[in-house]
């Protein structure tokens, strides 16, 4: 569980950031939607302990900025949007996201590869472990990344924009991910463009504009919204009753 | 395991042959009776006092500086960093030169004002750099500021005292042929240490590797364990300049191939950098000092000779293998 309360991130550029009152839940799916520069990765960094904030981040039963290194990594995970193919298998790197519990000094133990061997199987990255993730397509890497997040096992996973660079089919996939280990219990907040997904694949939404929380709440409150969602988006979206139909929710005018 | 194995025996056979080969004076039936505890005071004093320590000195300054190496690229994720870069190098042969002023009759000098320069360069290099922001960026450019401070410092000194010249360039091709065993002893402890620190710190390395923001995510106190690498390298490439002089090439070439071979962990990588910096520096040495016997040529010389061709095949063999046009 994390709860925001009279946040202001200070910019050395143009307005501060704040947000009166934000919370995510474990076990649910949280889509950050808003344009570029609104602050979406901003608030995702910051929750992640990388800026330096005024005002309150309870993670869990304390502050963020009182988590020191590893003990931060296990409540929250981190996958940011730029993201490296560096020179080592697919399986080494999942491996890395047991590193806050098991440090410089420990071997994997078998609870570690069992988490492991899980991120993998969960993701379908089981049949490219060995793979080097210079050989990965792009969509793939993210994968195999997201197996590392899983494998990190903390309580609330953090994704800037984690289907950049995907086909539709894997962004579905992604999604279904989320939801999955929303269903074990984990929080998941990500950020996203695509209203149609963010609205299909969510439990709650929140809408950001310029550096401001804007509205929250479930995809059905807040998809009556038309008018407001055209002025923001030049967009909105719709219930899809089409059998046919991708999503639940559609894109329309 | 496995890829140790051809690594160690090229080692073995190296420093085998380094100990046996040389000097007419001492053949290698005397060198076992040394060993074995009998022998002339002469022949005790070539391979306790002369052999043995260059050896030592050759195998752990290759080690360390591969290791320097291996760290710096890792830590400011740039393949063509080593500790000359960082201005380490330069530190040092600033420091030679001081000493070449202040204590001209004091060899022991040399050593110590040179591990000193390096450290010092290290600690400003990683002052400057806490306050530029500790990135890859900052780091590497505080160390070329540096390292371009003490070469403009370097020039005036020797505008102002040619005399110290000879004394540096030397110093600055670098070798093992004047090596003390009070030096090694000082030395090769440092970096022991400093081979110890960097093995055990070495899965946060690959953790960085992942990328900055990935490895705070993951946990890895960034800023805190770019300081230590550097400042495992700073003293890895001083204990290295204080034996062998300015033998920078090293740190760039050994830790590249090893990259290029071999893909894996980073702890795995630098137990590969240990053994192959080791004994591709020991064999250089050992070609510097038997190629035109009884003269010796500096060890810096054969070094880059070998060196470099040697790092153009592996850089043409991997762009073949890759395919790349």
């Amino acid at each position: 569980m994390i709860n925001i309360k009279d946040l202001t991130i200070t910019y050395s550029y143009g307005d501060p950031f704040h947000i009166p009152f934000l919370s995510f839940a474990k076990g649910e799916v949280t889509s950050i939607i808003g344009k570029n520069g609104c602050g979406k990765t901003t608030l995702l960094r910051t929750i992640a302990g990388m800026l330096p904030y005024s005002g309150s981040i309870r993670i869990g039963e304390k502050e963020c900025r009182e988590y020191r290194g590893m003990d931060r990594s296990k409540k929250t995970a981190y996958l940011p949007q730029m993201i490296k193919a560096v020179n080592m298998d697919v399986r080494t790197l999942v491996e890395h996201g047991r590193y806050p519990w098991h440090g410089n000094y420990r071997r994997l133990s078998a609870e570690d590869k069992a988490y492991v061997s899980e991120a993998l199987t969960i993701t379908g990255m089981n049949e490219y472990r060995d793979r080097d993730l210079t050989e990965l397509s792009g969509g793939q890497l993210r994968r195999a990344y997201l197996s590392m997040i899983i494998a990190q096992h903390a309580e609330m996973i953090l994704l800037d924009e984690p289907t950049t660079f995907m086909d539709i089919e894997s962004q579905e996939l992604f999604y279904r991910i989320a939801r999955q280990l929303a269903a074990k219990g984990c929080g998941v907040i990500m950020t996203c463009h695509n209203i149609e997904q963010g609205f299909s694949f969510s439990d709650r939404i929140v809408i950001m504009e310029d550096r401001c929380v804007k509205k929250t709440g479930t995809p059905k409150e807040l998809v009556g919204e038309k008018e407001e969602f055209r002025k923001m988006f030049g967009a909105a979206v719709k219930e899809s009753k089409d059998a046919e139909s991708l999503y639940p929710y559609v894109l329309i005018k | 395991m496995r890829k140790y194995i051809i690594p160690l025996i090229i080692l073995a056979t190296v420093s085998a042959y380094a100990l046996f080969a040389g000097n007419n004076a001492i053949g290698t039936a005397d060198i076992l009776s040394v060993l074995a505890g009998h022998g002339t005071a002469s022949q005790q004093l070539i391979l306790y006092q002369v052999r043995l320590p260059r050896i030592i000195a050759a195998i752990s300054s290759g080690a360390a500086l591969s290791v320097a190496g291996y760290l710096l690229q890792g830590c400011l994720d740039n393949r063509i960093v080593s500790p000359g870069i960082l201005g380490i190098n330069n530190g040092a042969g600033l420091f030679v030169l001081l000493s070449a002023l202040l204590f001209p009759f004091h060899s022991g000098a040399k050593c110590m004002m040179a591990f000193t320069g390096a450290l010092l360069v290290t600690i400003v290099v990683s002052m400057l750099s806490v306050k530029t922001g500790m990135s890859k960026t900052s780091v590497v450019l505080s160390g070329v500021a540096i390292s371009a401070l003490c070469v403009s410092v370097i020039d005036l000194i020797i505008s102002l005292k040619p005399e110290t010249v000879a004394d540096r360039a030397a110093f600055q091709i670098g070798g093992f042929a004047a090596v003390q065993f009070k030096i090694v002893l000082f030395a090769a402890p440092m970096i022991v240490v400093g081979l110890i620190v960097s093995l055990i710190t070495a899965p946060a390395m690959d953790i960085l590797s992942l990328g900055d923001e990935m490895a705070y995510g993951l946990g890895l106190g960034v800023k805190r364990y770019r300081s230590i690498t550097v400042l495992c390298a700073a003293v890895l490439s001083g204990a290295s300049i204080c034996m062998g002089g300015l033998l920078g090439f090293v740190g760039l070439i050994i830790p590249n191939c090893v990259r290029m071979l071999y893909k894996g962990k980073s702890r795995q990588g630098m137990i590969l950098c240990i053994i192959c910096g080791a004994a591709f520096l020991l064999l250089c040495d050992t070609i510097s000092r038997l190629i035109v016997f009884p003269y010796e040529l500096p060890c810096g010389l054969v070094l880059s000779m070998i060196g470099a061709p040697y790092l153009i095949w592996i850089l043409i063999k991997k762009r073949k293998r890759l395919g790349a046009d």
